[in-house]
This record gives structure tokens, sequence and C-alpha cells, in this order.
């Protein structure tokens, strides 16, 4: 896991649970295995935006799934998640543009994971500090399944759309937050 | 994974190849029952190509960022295949500080899949409306408080595993040797504290257990039905006088009926394990070589085994620990003697095993002997061949490397725990299948028995390490006995059921 330095003060395994001060507080969530395929995706733009982003944006790498996300969703206002996607149903490199409040939270979930919106959820009704808002922009993949295969070349041409929407966004957040307190 | 790197090209019909979707075949006889079934999920790929030609004392660190799901374990059998491809026998300290660290670990594990990953079968309860069958519908049952309780053990287990060894997920403990660093006395206590902390919380879980499913006659009765049960041999680690053991020991298979037929040491896996290769599969199936692959069948003269915690009670005589123990004994008691064949009880032996392993970690943590900072044995032998196992969670991890002299991997083989399963997963489906199919009618029921049918399992398959779908894809066709599709059910990762007759 690999934490990025701006505005990246959690140790990892620190329970972000305590939230420091009255600010709003933005996070990227960029999920993925670089040993993956197109499972690289996530990292790969972490560390395009890491580049290009506000110092006081978190930017977190981790190819945690899952449950194992909780502690790296908890503590932040504003959640941006990026990450891969198969859904057959589009193809591969097409981005999408996923608003946590529009995903219903379906049953019978995978055999081992519990999912991200689930998990936010979870979060939720045990009174944990979800994020206000959580967005996911996710790439339709290819192929996350062989090791140490290279990103498909469609995935990766995606990269410079997605550092860009989610630039974007996280620009439309700290306006956002700058009027939450001047209002 | 086959260590003689064979290689066997799997053509695999296009029109089925929905990537990302679990997919499950079913072939119809002449009078319209189901014939055959055949259950084949996303699997990781390449893997020893990929590690081929790296230095082997990378592994326990480019193994464990393999899978999202049980990365400790990777950590840990790879750390112990390095133990034995340097030839060198760690200080018995390093050896407590790994046990320690792992019995956190698999608290930590067996507490999440108890609660949020099976629970929603058996704390909400299988018939409960689809909508109420998942971790929120276990939240609704068992209390707010409750959640919050299993969220802060979680915590406090994952600030010992950073503590120890460096980082929560993915650990940077493991050395040939020994360990990286020393457990100080400030450490010692903090882990005195959580370890006792969590046998009261493996203890109330294990009330839990009592009061919501063994109360309830109904889920009692589907533990024990036959579509959830198979008679096959049970593999699992045990220590010298033959209890669990999640760290290190002899690897013991026991029969259909209860008697030990192997124990060995892992660096004997190849005698006793093979794999099996299906055309329709990725997946390579273990069977025990000595008896011989028959089939996807029961009985003492299949070579079908499988792994996990059930398959761990059972190829065990007992618990190291005396409230483990005590549950070990009711469990038995309760499901009619050894072994148990209903894959179902795999949940009520997660919490036996939940209990051992809060219980080792108080005793290990009370160890004097676990500050001593003496944490390796610096390795001196040159490198050739090394095997590590240990108990993953969801059962048996095999590590095999051979390397060259300056430590280079030339082959890798890793037998995963759900490998160990997939013979007995596959078999689970197509008794739900030949129980719910006839004709072409495709029941939407089925895909409730067979997630719940590898739920128990707690398999560890590609499509799970990804976080963004909420419903694991599946994909139902039936054919005919010509090979003709006669319907299709595809659930996507939305939860949309799509069918075709």
């Amino acid at each position: 896991m690999d934490r990025g330095g701006h505005g990246g003060v959690h140790q990892e395994g620190e329970a972000l649970v305590e939230v420091g001060g009255s600010d709003a507080r933005i996070r990227i969530l960029c999920l993925g295995n670089d040993l993956l395929a197109d499972d690289a995706f996530g990292p790969a733009v972490g560390k395009e935006l890491r580049r290009s982003i506000p110092e006081d944006v978190e930017v977190i790498t981790t190819q945690a799934a899952g449950f194992n996300l909780l502690e790296e969703i908890l503590g932040a206002t504003y959640l941006l998640v990026i990450d891969t996607i198969l859904t057959g149903r589009n193809p591969p490199g097409k981005v999408l543009i996923l608003r946590a409040e529009d995903v219903q939270v379906v049953p019978g979930n995978s055999p081992h994971s519990v999912g991200l919106f689930e998990t936010l959820e979870l979060g939720r009704r045990v009174c944990l500090p979800v994020p206000e808002e959580t967005v996911i922009l996710a790439v339709e993949a290819a192929d996350c399944t062989t090791l140490g295969g290279s990103m498909d070349p469609r995935v990766r041409a995606a990269i410079p759309a997605v550092v860009r929407l989610a630039r974007e966004i996280v620009h439309g957040w700290r306006k956002g937050t700058v009027r939450t307190a001047h209002a | 994974m086959s260590m003689e790197g064979k290689t066997r090209r799997i053509t695999i019909d296009p029109i089925s190849r929905l990537e990302g979707h679990g997919k499950i075949e079913i072939f119809l006889d002449e009078s319209g029952n189901v014939e055959r079934a055949y259950f084949q999920v996303p699997e990781l790929r390449g893997f020893e190509k990929f590690m081929e030609g790296r230095p082997a004392e990378e592994m326990p660190q480019i193994t464990s960022r393999i899978c999202g799901v049980c990365p400790t374990a990777h950590h840990m059998a790879s750390t112990k295949a390095l133990d034995a491809l340097y030839q060198v026998d760690p200080p018995p300290v390093a050896k407590k500080i790994r046990e320690l660290f792992y019995s956190t670990f698999m608290v930590e594990d067996h507490a999440l899949h108890f609660y949020f990953l099976g629970g929603p079968d058996f704390v909400v309860g299988p018939s409960a409306p689809p909508q109420e069958r998942n971790v929120l519908g276990v939240i609704a049952k068992v209390g707010v408080e409750v959640g919050q309780k299993v969220i802060a053990m979680r915590r406090k287990l994952r600030e010992i595993l950073a503590a120890v060894g460096g980082k929560p997920v993915h650990p940077v403990l493991g050395l040939p040797g020994g360990v990286a660093k020393r457990i100080t006395p400030e450490v010692q206590k903090q882990i005195q504290a959580v370890a006792a902390e969590a046998i009261g919380f493996a203890q109330f879980t294990l009330e839990i257990f009592h009061d919501v499913v063994l109360q309830n006659t109904d889920y009692v009765n589907l533990i024990l039905s036959d579509v959830f049960t198979h008679r096959t041999y049970y593999m699992g680690l045990v220590d010298q006088d033959n209890r669990v053991n999640f760290y290190d020991g002899w690897i013991r298979v026991v029969s259909p009926d209860g008697k030990e037929w192997a124990r060995f040491k892992a660096h004997q896996y190849l005698e006793v394990v093979a794999e099996h290769v299906e055309p329709w599969s990725y997946v390579k199936f273990c069977y025990l070589k000595p008896i011989g692959w028959k089939g996807f069948i029961d009985g003492a003269d299949s070579g079908v085994y499988c792994v996990a915690p059930l398959a761990r009670l059972n190829a065990s005589e007992g618990m190291a620990t005396p409230l483990a123990q005590e549950a070990y004994r009711e469990f038995y008691a309760t499901l009619g003697g050894k072994p148990v064949h209903h894959t179902l009880a795999n949940h009520w032996a997660r919490v036996v095993e939940l209990l051992y392993a809060a219980e080792r970690m108080r005793e290990l943590a009370d160890d004097p002997e676990l500050t001593d900072p003496h944490v390796r044995t610096l390795p001196t032998a040159t490198p050739r061949e090394g095997v590590g196992a240990v108990e993953a969670p969801r059962g048996t991890l095999i590590h095999h490397y051979q390397t060259d002299e300056r430590g280079i991997i030339q082959k890798a083989n890793l037998i995963v725990a759900t490998q160990n399963n997939a013979a007995r997963i596959a078999m689970s489906v197509e008794k739900a299948a030949k129980g719910l199919i006839t004709g072409h009618h495709i029941p939407e029921g089925i895909l409730n028995m067979v997630e719940m049918a590898f739920r128990a399992y707690d398999p560890c398959h590609a499509c799970a390490t990804h976080s963004l779908p909420g419903n694991m894809p599946l994909f139902i066709r039936v054919r005919d006995p010509k090979g003709n599709t006669v319907a299709t059910l595809r659930r996507d990762f939305d939860g949309s059921i799509h069918r075709d007759a």
C-alpha cells in the first residue's frame, strides 16, 4: 500500500476514525494490483494524480478489496474511487462514472467479498464516519487475472481522461468546500 | 499448477467467455434430468511464469501482493518455503513471533468471514428475502452494537498485525531463517491485552452461533441436508499430538470414515497430491495421488478431498487449547461424531477455530521468551529447493520453489486452498443443480444454492478480489444431450437477471 505524500498523514494500519478539525477532507482511493494486467489501472492513475493534484487531497493506492477497504474510506468527507470493472457490456477502456448513492446495494455478494458499496453502507449503519459523497470512476477492463500481463492498450489509453475527470471532480468538491466554509 | 511445467491449452467456447463471470454448464440426459454440471470461476493465470527468473527472497512480498484476500497466508507459506530453500532453522522466538502473528491474522479473518461473509446465509438465514441476505441484514439481526464490536475488535487486531508485521495487509515480517523485527516488552503488553479481549470476543461469537443458528431447527436441518453433504477425504495441518495447527506440523489426511490415511511433511506433498485437468476449466483439481482421479464422486475409492475449517477439524484429534477443545467436543457431539460430512458445518468449525486462534494468541503473547532479540539465523547454505505449508483460513496452502545456486527461481508451484477444494465445490454445485433443475427451466433459486455451497468453503477466486462488482456475476447454461443450448440464465455484477430459453 502506498500513501500519497499530500496530506497522507496516516500510517498504514492506523484507524482513520478520528478526524481532526472541521475541514472537509477529500480522498482519492486508487484500487488495483499492478501485477494483474488491467488491474494496474488504478495504481497508474494514482501515480499521475500525485503529480497534479492539490496538496490537501489525499491520494491512496491500495490493492485491498471489499471489507478491507473500510479503514481506507473512513474519515474522508468526499471520496473518489478509481478502479477497473468487468461488466462485459462495454468495450475495454470505457469510463463509467458511478455514484454510491445510485448503486443499489445488492445481496448475494461475490463468494468472498463484501463490496465497496456494502462496506460504505455498513460503516454508515454502525455510525462510523463514512464519506458524505462517494464517486467511482471505473474503467471497463479486458483482463484482470493474468499475472504479469500488461495493460490492454485501450484501458491504458483511458488514463489521461480519468486523470482529467478526477481533477474536475476534486475541483468541484474543493469549490464546494470553500463555499461551505464561508457559509 | 503443475510442477512438471506441463502446459495444456484449454479451449473454451467463445460464447461462454463472459469475462469475470462464474459459469455453470449443465448437461441434460435424454429424459431432461441433469446428468452433469460443471462450475468454473475466473482464476489467476500465469503464476509460475511470473515467478520464474525472480529472486526467491522476493517471494514473501510478491506472493502476498498477488492475492488481495489472504496475503498473510501467502507471506507465511512463502517464508517457510524460504527456510527450507536455504536450509535454515529459525530460532525458537522467531517461530513464536510468526505463529503469534499468524494466529492474530486467523482471528481477524475468521471473524470477518463469520459475521460479514458467511453471516448472510446463517445469521440472516438461508430463506430470508434476497434484499436482506447481505452484511446489512446481519447488522439488522445482531444489532448495531455487535457490528461496532466486530469492527473495533478487527481494528485492534490490525494494529497488532501492523506492530508485529510492519503492515496490516501486506506484511514484511518473514525472512529466511527468522523474522525482520523483534517484539518489544511494550508491544508484548499490547498483544496480551488484545489477545485477552479476542478470547472474550470468540466466546461471544460462539454464543451468537448457538443462539441464532443452533436454536433454529431450519438452519440445523439445512446443515444436515443431503444437498450439502459429501463423504470425502479431509486434509489439515496438525501438531505432534494430531491437534489442529495453523502454522506448522504434519499434513494429515483422514478417510471418509475418519481414519488416518496419510501423515506427512510438506516437502512430501507431491507423493500425495496430484492435479487433474478438465477441458472446461482453468482450475486444476487436486486429488489424492495414491488413490487416483476417479471423477467428481464421493467415497473412499475416490481421490477427492477437501480442506478448510471443517476438514481441519476432521483431520485432527482435537484442539490444543482448553476452550476450543470444549467447543470441538460439542461440535462432534451435536453433529453425530467424526467425521462430519456436511459442508455448511464449516461455519461452525470456523467459530471453533476462531476460539483456538485467540487462545493460541494469548499463550504465545504470554511466553516469556517472546521479547528475545535473537530473531534470525542467517542462512549460509546454497539454495536449491524448498517447500513451505501453512493452513490459510481457507485451507492448506503449499508453496514450492526450485532455484539455481544464486536463489533465482527456476520453477515454482503453488497449491492454494481453493484448488484443494475445487473438486468438492464442483460436486456441491452439481448436486444443487440436480435438485433444482429439470428440463429447460432454470429457477433463480439455484443462484442462492450455488453461492451457499461455495461460500461455506470461503473460496478464493480471482473474481472475488475485485471490489466493484456488487454481485458475483454468474452464467448458467443448460444443454441437451447433443450439446445444443436450450436455456441460459445470467446474473450480472449489478444483480440484473437475463434469460434466454
